[in-house]
């Protein structure tokens, strides 16, 4: 086990910057996932931590020790790949014992650490199969074997869960949860599901456009995020999102209609977004009037889509209502649970 | 799914079939029952399907004629040890083309396939001198040589770079991790998975080199040196004429081989050149 730096790390394709400096701190033990939309660099930092990919600039450190330069069977690092990458002509037994092998082990050795990482994720049954042979899951739980066998100082996860089906995957993240718990390994884990994130992560790093955009727990992420994007990208259903300004303590919409502000807010000329998450929203006498458009109930809770004005508010209700489409409801914000942002730089205020 | 084909167009497309076989199965057809028939029956019209006597001592003359043990055995090395040869620089060659990054890979790659365009009329000359200024002439080492690192050769690495191509990264990636380097990975990994390319290769290298015919009369001289195909000329009668039915014998036993060789890999023989998106 090991802890993992980032400093100020680069990633360019000739004149393409992909990774704009990165910094990052991932303590012994941690599980931290990097989350982010497609294309959003998290999987080339990933990468570039496994060695498989080069950096342009900064530095990795692995357990103090700069790592820029090792090829990755010297970084001392396991990687559970997307589509699994096992070997398809060895059997799950060679496949789980394959880089001791290239190690110098001693055959009784790998079989000892095979036994071990097969009956902690209950392959025992299978270490005759080929991979071939194996569902989604099984074959997922034999990369991961492959990964523990060995163990490493670092283990990383590239979206290891995005081939499976919903209900697998919900399965799954629990097995890896538990496998961390158990091995206490400083993992990374990529993904570019954020429910995922939330349910893993010890630590989130938000990543967009090659930038971190925020790194902090999962609740500190929801709770605070640090701009639009994340406000925008953690949680789901995506918090609402209204443009105005902020006068006589009240915050006003670019129609006129008011909401009120948190205690403590100064006005300002500066235009602001104010973002609130549909599941603080609540039916009130007062506040914003929508006017319905869908309404899903799904039985533990109401999601209702509306619309005030062009503009599309989402709403999540626990107690069971369920107004017609067409009709007109008011909702009103928690303002405990209120986020403003700067409309010019997107950045938190509140 | 599946479409489903009525019977009665199976019947259609069976019946095709059979009819398409007749000029691939006659030819052979053809050679095996002429060599045990009397010469004069060979030409006889209408043609005879089947014999109307046997006469096997052709097989034997064949033996009698020529040192034909010895052009079986010459025919025999020369194209495994081309097959083994061929495999071995087209698998690495194949690999590199796909995998490494190197500066032109694509224009060198290119130029190579550009070899192929070039027929073996065009550079037999050019070579049996340069054989025969390295002593090489009437010895087989230009019939192992010139496949090995010739048109054959870089047909073979067309078709394994086109296999290594499909190959996932990922998988190169995590043997990467788990500690392999660039020839392990090749020797590990990417290689036991190009089996069927790899057999393809090694089935129509043996085909090409085994049935050679330009190279070994151009390069060989002695009779105790020819390979096959070249052996099968000279059965000949004191005018030149040829000896049919001694010849078609022959010509059987050539054949023999590579026939089972072909019905036992067929499947390898296919897939393979599926990989390459070539059709035979």
């Amino acid at each position: 086990m090991a802890d993992v730096t980032l400093s100020r790390v680069r990633k360019s394709y000739g004149a393409l910057d992909i990774i704009h400096g990165a910094d990052l701190g991932i303590r012994d033990g941690e599980f931290v996932v990097l989350v982010g939309p497609s294309g959003c660099g998290k999987s080339t930092l990933l990468r570039m931590i496994a060695g498989l990919e080069t950096i342009t600039g900064g530095d990795i450190r692995i357990g103090g020790r700069v790592v820029n330069d090792l090829d990755p069977k010297d970084r001392d690092i396991a990687m559970v790949f997307q589509n699994y990458a096992l070997y398809p002509h060895m059997t799950v037994a060679t496949n789980m014992g394959f880089s001791l092998e290239h190690r110098g082990t001693s055959k009784a050795e790998i079989a000892g650490r095979v036994k071990w990482a097969a009956d902690i994720l209950g392959l025992s049954q299978l270490l005759d199969r080929y991979p071939r042979q194996l569902s989604g899951g099984q074959r997922q739980r034999v990369a991961m074997g492959r990964a523990i066998v060995r163990n490493p100082q670092v283990f990383l996860f590239d979206e290891p869960l995005s081939n499976l089906d919903a209900k697998l995957r919900v399965q799954m993240r629990a097995e890896i949860k538990e496998l961390h718990q158990r091995l206490k390994t400083t993992t990374v884990y990529v993904t570019h599901d954020q429910v995922e994130a939330m349910t893993m992560a010890d630590k989130i790093v938000v990543m967009h456009d090659g930038y971190v955009e925020q790194v902090g727990a999962p609740l500190e992420l929801y709770d605070y995020p640090a701009n639009v994007f994340v406000a925008g990208f953690i949680g789901s259903p995506s918090m609402n999102f209204l443009n105005g300004r902020v006068e006589a303590g009240r915050f006003v919409l670019e129609d006129g209609h008011k909401l009120p502000l948190p205690a403590g807010v100064a006005d300002t000329s500066e235009k602001v977004i104010y973002g609130v998450r549909p599941e603080h929203l609540t039916i009130s006498a007062e506040g914003l009037p929508l006017t319905v458009t869908v309404v899903e109930p799904t039985g533990s809770e109401t999601q209702i889509i509306a619309r005030h004005g062009a503009q599309t508010i989402v709403c999540i209700f626990r107690d069971r209502v369920l107004p017609k489409v067409g009709e007109t409801i008011t909702v009103a914000p928690d303002l405990s649970r209120v986020h403003l942002f700067s409309e010019s730089t997107g950045r938190r205020l509140s | 799914m599946k479409a489903e084909i009525s019977p009665r167009m199976k019947v259609i497309l069976y019946g095709l079939m059979c009819v398409l076989l007749i000029p691939f199965v006659f030819p052979t057809w053809w050679m095996v029952t002429s060599s045990v028939k009397p010469i004069s029956d060979i030409f006889a019209f209408p043609p005879q399907l089947l014999p109307q006597s046997y006469d096997w001592t052709t097989y034997s003359k064949v033996f009698e004629l020529q040192p034909f043990v010895k052009q079986y055995w010459n025919s025999a090395y020369i194209a495994a040890i081309v097959t083994i040869g061929t495999m071995i620089v087209s698998s690495m060659a194949g690999y590199a083309f796909a995998r490494i990054k190197f500066p032109f890979a694509n224009t060198i790659f290119m130029i190579v396939l550009l070899g192929l365009l070039i027929p073996s009329e065009v550079t037999i000359v050019p070579l049996f001198q340069m054989f025969l200024k390295a002593g090489m002439v009437n010895t087989h080492w230009p019939l192992v040589l010139v496949p090995i690192f010739g048109a054959p050769s870089v047909f073979a690495t067309f078709v394994m770079r086109q296999f290594f191509v499909t190959l996932p990264v990922e998988l190169e990636e995590a043997a990467r991790v788990d500690g392999l380097g660039r020839f392990k990975i090749f020797r590990k990994i990417a290689l036991p998975l190009a089996r069927p390319a790899l057999a393809s290769v090694a089935i129509f290298t043996f085909l090409h080199s085994w049935n050679l015919y330009l190279e070994p009369i151009v390069f060989l001289s002695s009779a105790d040196k020819f390979t096959l195909p070249q052996a099968l000329t000279q059965y000949t009668d004191a005018y030149g004429g040829p000896m049919w039915n001694i010849q078609l014998a022959a010509a059987t036993l050539t054949a023999l081989p590579v026939l089972i060789v072909f019905i036992i890999a067929q499947k390898q023989f296919v897939e393979g050149l599926a990989h390459t998106g070539l059709k035979g």
